[in-house]
């Protein structure tokens, strides 16, 4: 029973234990045990209402999970609100709808976690968002609002934000799905450079080619359950499962 | 909300398009200008050979200070003119902050052009000025007047210099400089025996600086998740908006007194004061809690994501955008606000601006000879100009909002 | 569960199961169960404690001066008379307030249908092409909307109903039907008892209702426009006719010849209070109705022009229903305000729940339970009344789906 006690978490970045999650009558996540090590990217596909999403959001606590464990970097997520707060900032996420701050400008929006929660000076912030900005090549735009960008820019500054608070783990929430698609590629672009510099990353997306490229893992979920899980290659090629070779026909 | 005319067209095309366009047209036309004609008609009767103003002339000072002592008019004065640099100064620094933004409708207007768009846009506080100058028979109104004019243009020139810092010093500045005013006015008379509409401003202005931040809290426990919190402010605002105004204003009057322990028993002006606190931020709180439903969960959950608390998430994300949102609506409760304090002369006894209209028609000079309607409409007049004024400024500040959040 | 190709290299799905132990709680001060229960208890422990204080200092203080905190006084015998009513003063304060309330309701059930329908016209008169039209209904709604009620209120009673009307010998009769004057409004009324005329009333509806559901069934069987509406309203006003020509009752019209016989007299003070309160609730509704109308895509009205119906269909059957459902809960609102106005009639001494109630206090009734009751009273008009708007709002949204 390693899992129990806390000195094998560290070993992986993040570990889910017999994670159960419910809505009313609902259950969108059924007994998931998932553990992405260090440096790690997995894919996670599926039909839509499979609880992909609700998968990624349990793990920086936008959900509550109702029953098993998660640690994140070796911090249980508990009710404890230091670990939920420390988790958080652990964890960068970027969302299908950008959720961008629209009263603040684009390089407050990037500026703000860091000076707040991390209580960065603002000369410090303010260069690190610049640096950052640069990274997903749009330093021109920082002193515009959120509302005057296109998608695909608005979803840079998305990524630029979360990775202002220097995580360890980047959560990705379908990023591409709101997007135009002209527009896709200049983002899926800025995730390609975050994976090859090793950022551990879960990515829920419907973009099979992004999979097949970048995933190390490629995680398969319908119905609340992982189904399958496999090497991009594996899972592309001869997937063993039926629910699994059902979905790889409708879509590609 | 009138059509856009465009220039070519004649007068009797104008005439075709917007008043006969068709045979019922023309009998609407005709109903309606023989009603507005007999209505126009009467008015101008009423205003120019009927009226009787000089029950107007003789109490100006009556509805401007009430029984203020009149040795002491340079206070109020004064008072005037102290708020005109604070409006200027507060004129200059937005300007300020929106050049700096790059958001000023045309920076490159002459100086002419600024006062005729400045003179179209706040016309009828200047009609309502003129009118109250037109009507005085001494010349201090004239001097105060010009006083203040030269007071917002420094006030404003001084705000669009000062350094970048001052904005924030702005607020509990500006507040404590009125605090500092209201004291300085009720020196020489306590201001439960104020009056006129010097006492209408003061319950307006107070009320509405105390309601706006109990309103807020209100309406961020009414969408509280705990439900011990919600149920709490649910309870007080569905009690406050289910009450009338001037019921809880009779009840502070008469039975306040037995809810607080006898020496602590405020004068009548708190009592007043505290009951449109109350009651207004009740409508606040309702109106905030719309702006709050209008912001996305999304931006929650990125503050959330970001590792911001729950503290800063609300006061750096949420309130932000919901207060900008309704800023419109606000500001109309806020006007309600200001035609309420009639309310207090009514049920607390108050010789305030409408109770002095009242009054003055039972002067030895004037009493028996039916002279009512002269002061009511001179006082309507007075409202009409401020809730208009602000109410327009309002519509004006939500397009320019809603062209800067773009 | 299938084999992972790589990664972590261990599969805790079989080690460990849903019954796994719950973690190691936090200590209290971070949990954030705790924290929301300590938070709450907090706050319902203040707000308890402030009305303890408020419920004391009510009880001490009273005590001290000798005053009753019951509301025994409701039996007391009330002292005071309302005018246009038959009451005594020996009658008790409940029979008073009784009376008082009846006296708000007169004005603002009158007062609602009024307003809606002034409001309405004035609404679509603001969005007219007729320009002189809708300048005169911009004008009167920016005039009215900007004035405090209470000035409208006083403005009502003392500049037009009692020094700007004719005196009664020479009475304003417009359309022949009605006797306005100084001393009020005469206006046409029934002459049966109210039994009678409601009974009449009902049956008629009933009748016409009938009416406009047999329309609608043949025209769906034969084709054609049912006009449910305007059947429905011819059949309830001839049915009434009858009806009332059937029991021996009649509509009674004022006449005036000095002094008016026949309909019914409102006081100058009612009078005025409905003026004041019709003319600035209708400001409001128009309001809203403009904005509702106005919220309506243009896009609905471009797909019925599309479908060739006329600009009166088009207004009715595709613009009108959608607007409703905006502006019901906004003219809710309006119906709520014009109950709570009703007690601006204070000003005017016109006797309903709130000067009813503080002239009993002038009488030494007790005025904290006195207060507390009218406020319950009000409170409770509110909710009735938001109640039936919440429920006429559901069935607009349920018939939208």
């Amino acid at each position: 029973m390693s899992a129990h006690d806390h000195s094998a978490a560290p070993r992986a970045m993040i570990e889910l234990i017999g994670v159960w999650k419910r809505f009313d009558d609902f259950v969108a996540l059924r007994d998931i045990n998932l553990s992405v090590a260090p440096q790690e990217v997995v894919v996670v596909i599926g039909p839509s209402g499979s609880g992909k999403s609700t998968l990624i959001r349990c793990i920086n606590r936008l959900e509550k999970h109702d029953a098993g464990r998660i640690f994140v970097g070796g911090t249980e997520l508990s009710d404890d609100l230091r670990n939920i707060q420390e988790i958080r900032r652990e964890t960068g996420m970027v969302f299908q709808q950008f959720n961008l701050f629209p009263h603040l400008s684009v390089l407050d929006n990037v500026t703000l976690g860091p000076r707040q929660a991390r209580k960065m000076p603002k000369r410090d912030a303010n260069q690190l968002g610049m640096q950052l900005l640069e990274q997903v090549r749009i330093p021109e735009q920082a002193q515009k609002y959120p509302g005057q960008l296109s998608g695909g820019q608005q979803q840079r500054v998305a990524i630029a934000r979360a990775l202002a608070m220097r995580p360890k783990v980047m959560l990705f929430d379908e990023p591409t799905s709101a997007l135009d698609p002209e527009m896709i590629n200049e983002v899926l672009d800025a995730m390609k450079d975050l994976a090859r510099e090793g950022m551990t990353m879960i990515v829920v997306t419907h973009e099979m080619g992004f999979a097949r490229e970048v995933a190390d893992r490629v995680v398969f979920m319908a119905d609340g359950e992982i189904v399958e899980t496999g090497t991009p290659e594996h899972f592309f090629t001869k997937p063993s499962e039926n629910r699994t070779k059902a979905f790889l026909s409708q879509i590609l | 909300m009138s059509a856009p005319t465009l220039p070519h067209l004649s007068s009797a095309q104008w005439l075709r398009k917007n008043l006969f366009r068709g045979p019922l047209d023309a009998v609407i036309t005709i109903l309606a200008g023989a009603v507005v004609g007999y209505v126009v008609f009467r008015m101008l009767r009423f205003v120019f050979v009927s009226g009787r103003w000089e029950i107007v002339e003789r109490n100006l000072t009556l509805f401007m200070v009430g029984q203020y002592d009149r040795t002491q008019l340079w206070r109020p004065a004064l008072a005037v003119v102290i708020s005109a640099a604070l409006a200027g100064l507060v004129a200059g620094v937005i300007r300020r902050r929106q050049a700096a933004a790059g958001r000023l409708p045309d920076p490159h207007l002459g100086g002419v052009r600024k006062l005729t768009n400045l003179s179209g846009r706040l016309w009828p506080a200047l009609v309502g000025l003129l009118l109250l100058l037109g009507l005085t028979t001494s010349p201090g109104p004239w001097l105060v007047a010009g006083a203040a004019l030269l007071a917002a243009a420094a006030g404003s020139a001084l705000g669009r210099r000062a350094p970048r810092g001052f904005a924030w010093a702005l607020a509990p500045g500006i507040l404590l400089c009125l605090f500092g005013l209201v004291a300085f006015l009720a020196q020489p008379l306590e201001w439960d025996r104020w009056g006129g509409m010097m006492l209408n401003l003061l319950l307006a202005g107070t009320s509405i600086v105390l309601c706006f931040p109990l309103g807020v809290l209100l309406a961020l426990g009414r969408r509280s998740q705990l439900p011990a919190i919600r149920a709490v402010c649910t309870g007080y605002i569905e009690l406050f908006r289910g009450a009338p105004l001037i019921a809880l204003l009779l009840m502070a009057n008469v039975a306040l007194g037995f809810f607080v322990p006898q020496e602590l028993a405020p004068g009548k002006v708190v009592r007043a004061i505290v009951v449109f606190t109350l009651f207004t931020a009740a409508y606040i709180a309702e109106i905030v809690r719309g702006g709050l439903q209008s912001v996305p969960d999304g931006q929650l959950e990125a503050g959330k994501a970001i590792g911001l608390s729950p503290v800063r998430i609300t006061a750096m994300i949420e309130l932000p955008q919901a207060l900008r949102n309704v800023i419109p609506a606000m500001v109309g409760q806020f006007i309600s606000l200001f035609k309420d304090t009639t309310l207090a002369g009514a049920a607390m006894g108050f010789l305030d601006l409408l109770a002095g209209a009242e009054a003055a028609t039972s002067q030895p000079a004037f009493r028996g000879q039916g002279l009512i309607a002269e002061t009511l409409v001179f006082v309507a007049l007075l409202f009409w100009v401020g809730s208009y004024t602000m109410s327009r400024e309002s519509q004006r500040l939500e397009l320019r909002l809603g062209v800067g959040q773009r | 569960m299938t084999p992972e190709g790589d990664g972590a290299g261990k599969d805790p799905a079989r080690t460990v199961s849903f019954a796994t132990p719950p973690a190691s709680r936090p200590p209290l001060w971070r949990d954030v169960r705790v924290l929301k229960w300590v938070f709450q208890l907090g706050v319902v422990g203040a707000v308890a404690m402030l009305l303890g204080v408020l419920v004391n200092n009510v009880r001490a203080n009273s005590a001290r001066l000798g005053i009753p905190t019951g509301f025994d006084y409701l039996d007391q015998p009330a002292q005071l008379t309302i005018p246009g009513n038959d009451m005594r003063a020996s009658q008790p304060v409940r029979e008073a307030i009784l009376q008082g309330t009846l006296n708000t309701l007169r004005v603002v059930i009158a007062g609602i249908v009024l307003a809606t329908v002034i409001g309405i016209l004035i609404g679509i008169a603001r969005l007219s092409g007729n320009w002189l039209l809708r300048n005169s209904a911009r004008v009167y709604v920016e005039i009215i909307r900007n004035v405090p009620l209470l000035l409208i209120v006083i403005f009502s009673y003392l500049a037009f109903v009692i020094t700007g009307l004719p005196t009664i010998d020479v009475a304003w009769e417009p359309l022949g039907i009605m006797v306005i004057s100084n001393r009020g409004a005469v206006v046409p009324w029934h002459d049966g008892s109210n039994t009678q005329v409601t009974a009449i009333l009902l049956a008629a509806l009933i009748v016409a209702v009938a009416v406009g559901r047999l329309r609608v069934a043949w025209t769906d069987r034969r084709g054609g426009l049912p006009h449910a509406g305007f059947w429905g309203t011819l059949t309830f006003i001839a049915a009434a006719l009858i009806l009332g020509r059937a029991g021996g009752v009649g509509l009674s019209v004022p006449v005036s010849n000095g002094r008016p016989s026949g309909g019914i007299v409102l006081a100058p003070e009612y009078f005025a209070l409905l003026v004041a309160l019709v003319v600035y609730t209708a400001s409001h509704i128009a309001e809203i109705v403009r904005g509702s109308i106005q919220a309506v895509p243009k896009g609905q009205n471009e797909a019925a022009q599309a479908l060739a119906l006329t600009p009166m269909q088009r207004m009715w059957k595709v613009v009108l229903p959608q607007a409703m459902r905006i502006a019901v809960p906004p003219i809710g609102n309006q119906y709520l305000n014009l109950l709570k106005n009703s007690s601006l009639g204070f000003a005017i001494s016109y006797f309903e729940l709130t000067k009813v109630t503080s002239v009993s206090i002038g009488n030494a009734r007790p005025a904290v339970p006195s207060y507390l009751l009218l406020i319950a009273i009000y409170l409770v008009f509110s909710v009735a009344l938001e109640f039936m708007v919440n429920l006429t709002n559901r069935r607009l949204a349920l018939v939208q789906r």
